[in-house]
């Protein structure tokens, strides 16, 4: 097996990527960096970048500008083994036996079949589709389907895991397996890069996330960081007089941000002090039964540096220049 | 990963999903049928319209003849057609059965219910010159009436030789053939010439041969075309795309279907020979021994089957990888027949071309033709036909070979440009410019 990249120089580092469809600038000046057994999230909306981007990395595109290395190396010069992609729209051969495509990627990749073919029945058999094996995959529901496509992705034994928006589609028993899956493979030390539209999949998933919008970086870094990039605070409060949203909409730098039966959540502009908003309570002469400080979302942080998130599932990929 | 390694892995995956494909084995089984049903045609047709022979009573009434009438009528009937003026020890046909009756009457009852075709009755006439009589029911200008009139007058000639007192011998020597040859008007060819049979059989050679190449380009270039767009509209290609190469992707599927196509011709060569090798047998079995078998086309040597190989496989190759690139640039099945129209038309043209001066329309001899078949998309069509013409120069079977190997490299070279820039195409078929751009820049 490949050896995983050392977990202190590794990394995957995009530098300036850019890139003209047409009149379209499609990516202007991207950078971000991936550390080496990280599950690392690619957020933004639909045109935002983040396809070109992955195609870029893998190869199938040229940037007009940039460069890109995977721990220390220039990406392309890496053997294809090294990387995964698992695109945004699902390829199998339809009328194609599951395990004999399986051992097919495998084989492109240099698996040896013999190997590929064992490896393929372990994967099926712990995604619960073993009897499939030897059955056309157009026979398959599309969450089995899913699935195959995953075990397509990883049987080479990828060090750098592509995926785009893996999540779009899966119910979620699928989509919980997908995510068991996935740590499951960070824990292995291999590294997980993903594209999503799913903010709090990425938030509770992704180790690091970078939001990208209309080709350029918008933020990167540790989940964490991102969330507290804003430098705003949410709060959640309940207290026994309840109608607590009035009085606590009056309190200066803070907006409600949810009115609720059970408690309200306030957000707390940069600089405010949430511990403020306690005493407020307490001197109101209210009993506080509930009182949470909390880092913003990664939703509340996409809309205030983004916009609203356009999150309507594409089916067809966008003819060329779009993107 | 290696390209020959990944060159195979996808041309193995190519074949063997085509060929165990049941629309494979189906239209295999059924041209194997039909190709074995065509060879045993003719005996079947034999063997259901009767026995091969003719029956023919001869009754003699004039009792002077010199020798059997029925006899000398028989090896009449039977001289073979064509070559009947050349020298003796010819094989007789068979197809005529003449036998001597006494009884007129009696043999005119057998004709009438069928048992036999005909009886032929002759009489000296007043005049001392014999008369004949046929009595059948068959057609009287017919086949079998036309050949013993003219059987007859033979019969009669010599009889008024006879009568004349010349000698047989003398009479031999008069109906001895003419000394007579045919020889090429150009005087510096010196080979021998052809007969029609050889011209016929350089012509149906010639034909069949283009056909066949016309329908392996056709047939497996659009399939090549197909398996482009299929794993592009199953969107397959971006899967493989991270493992291997626009360039080995393309050339693994020309390879792989390029076995399709050799599979299912030498089952078809192994179904015809085997039918040609069992036709003997088989007459014999269906019309007893003695019937003559037909043999392999005349002027198909090895040479010839060759060079077929050359101008099918080198054809193939050029249409089929400038087919996949075509194919790589939309992205349903319903455009595939639209973007590789340009590919048809030129085939169509090459094989109509080749087709017309095969069988004598336009004439193969023309220089505009001998140019035309150098033109690397249009030899396979065309150098067959002028190969079993005896048209072709010496030069111009190597010259359009190197010729199309040559075009074979660089239409490779522009159709894996044209595939790694078609595969991540998708929606609106791009335009002609915008191709260009795409083939400058790359994507």
């Amino acid at each position: 097996m490949s050896s995983v990249a050392s977990a202190t120089g590794g990394r995957l580092v995009i530098e300036g990527l850019r890139k003209r469809f047409g009149a379209v600038q499609a990516l202007d000046g991207v950078s971000f960096e991936v550390r080496a057994g990280e599950i690392f999230g690619f957020l933004g909306s639909n045109g935002a970048g983040k396809t070109t981007t992955m195609r870029i990395v893998l190869g199938f595109l040229q940037a007009d500008g940039g460069t890109i290395t995977w721990d220390g190396r220039p990406a392309h010069a890496w053997p294809r083994r090294t990387w995964g992609y698992m695109p945004e729209e699902r390829g199998l051969y339809l009328r194609m036996e599951v395990l004999e495509q399986l051992v097919f990627f495998a084989a492109l990749y240099g698996v040896p079949r013999r190997q590929a073919r064992a490896q393929a029945l372990e994967w099926l058999a712990r995604f619960r589709i073993a009897e499939y094996a030897n059955r056309k995959a157009e026979t398959l529901s599309k969450g089995n389907q899913q699935k195959v496509q995953y075990i397509a992705t990883i049987l080479h034994g990828p060090q750098v895991l592509i995926m785009d928006e893996p999540f779009t589609g899966l119910d979620p028993v699928n989509a919980a397996q997908l995510r068991e899956a996935l740590l499951e493979l960070r824990d292995q030390g291999r590294t997980i890069v993903f594209s999503t539209h799913q903010l709090s999949t990425a938030e509770e998933l992704c180790d690091s996330v970078a939001i990208i919008d209309h080709g350029r970086l918008v933020i990167a870094g540790s989940t964490r960081e991102v969330r507290r990039s804003t430098g705003n605070q949410v709060v959640r409060v309940a207290t026994d007089g309840g109608a607590d949203a009035e009085w606590l909409g009056a309190l200066p730098g803070v907006t409600v941000t949810r009115r609720g039966a059970d408690y309200t959540e306030l957000r707390v502009a940069a600089g405010g002090n949430p511990q403020a908003v306690l005493r407020a309570a307490v001197e109101r002469g209210r009993d506080v039964l509930r009182f949470e400080v909390a880092d913003p979302s990664l939703e509340e942080v996409f809309v205030e540096r983004v916009g609203a998130l356009v999150s309507e599932d594409h089916t067809l990929a966008a003819p060329v220049g779009a993107r | 990963m290696s390209n020959v390694a990944n060159i195979v892995t996808v041309a193995r995956r190519e074949y063997q999903s085509r060929v165990r494909a049941r629309s494979f084995l189906v239209g295999t089984a059924l041209l194997v049928l039909s190709v074995v049903a065509i060879a045993m045609v003719p005996i079947i047709v034999q063997a259901i319209s009767g026995s091969g022979a003719q029956r023919v009573a001869v009754w003699d009434g004039a009792g002077d003849i010199g020798g059997s009438p029925a006899a000398t009528l028989d090896s009449l009937l039977n001289a073979p057609t064509g070559g009947g003026t050349s020298a003796g020890g010819q094989a007789t046909t068979g197809d005529f059965s003449v036998r001597a009756v006494t009884d007129l009457d009696a043999e005119r009852r057998a004709v009438d219910k069928g048992e036999d075709t005909a009886v032929l009755a002759l009489a000296r006439g007043p005049s001392g010159d014999l008369a004949f009589t046929l009595y059948t029911n068959e057609s009287s200008t017919g086949r079998v009436a036309q050949l013993i009139r003219q059987a007859v007058s033979a019969v009669v000639i010599a009889d008024r030789l006879a009568r004349l007192n010349v000698a047989p011998a003398d009479q031999a020597r008069i109906f001895a053939p003419a000394d007579f040859s045919v020889a090429w008007a150009d005087p510096a060819r010196t080979e021998a010439t052809q007969s029609s049979a050889d011209q016929g059989a350089s012509y149906f050679l010639g034909f069949g041969m283009t056909i066949l190449i016309f329908m392996m380009i056709i047939l497996y270039g659009q399939w090549v075309a197909a398996s482009v767009v299929e794993e592009k509209s199953s969107r397959v290609m971006e899967v493989i795309l991270n493992a291997a190469t626009p360039f080995q992707l393309l050339t693994g599927k020309v390879a792989g279907v390029g076995g399709v196509a050799l599979t299912q011709y030498l089952a078809i060569l192994a179904a015809g020979l085997v039918a040609l090798a069992a036709q003997g047998p088989v007459a014999g079995l269906l019309l007893g021994a003695g019937t003559a078998a037909s043999s392999l086309p005349q002027g198909l040597t090895p040479g010839l089957l060759g060079l077929l190989v050359v101008y099918g496989v080198l054809g193939f190759l050029l249409y089929a990888v400038l087919f996949a690139g075509a194919g790589s640039l939309v992205s349903r099945q319903e455009d595939v027949n639209q973007v590789v129209t340009p590919m048809t038309l030129v085939a169509t043209a090459g094989y109509m071309v080749g087709v017309y001066s095969a069988t004598g329309l336009l004439d193969i001899r023309a220089g505009w033709l001998t140019f035309l078949g150098q033109v690397p998309f249009l030899s396979p069509f065309l150098m067959l036909s002028r190969v079993t013409s005896g048209q072709a120069a010496p030069w111009e079977v190597p010259l359009s070979i190197v010729l199309m190997a040559v075009t074979l490299v660089a239409c490779l070279w522009l159709a894996a440009r044209l595939y790694a820039v078609g595969v991540l195409l998708y929606g609106q078929r791009p335009g002609a410019r915008t191709i260009w751009r795409l083939l400058r820049h790359g994507m």
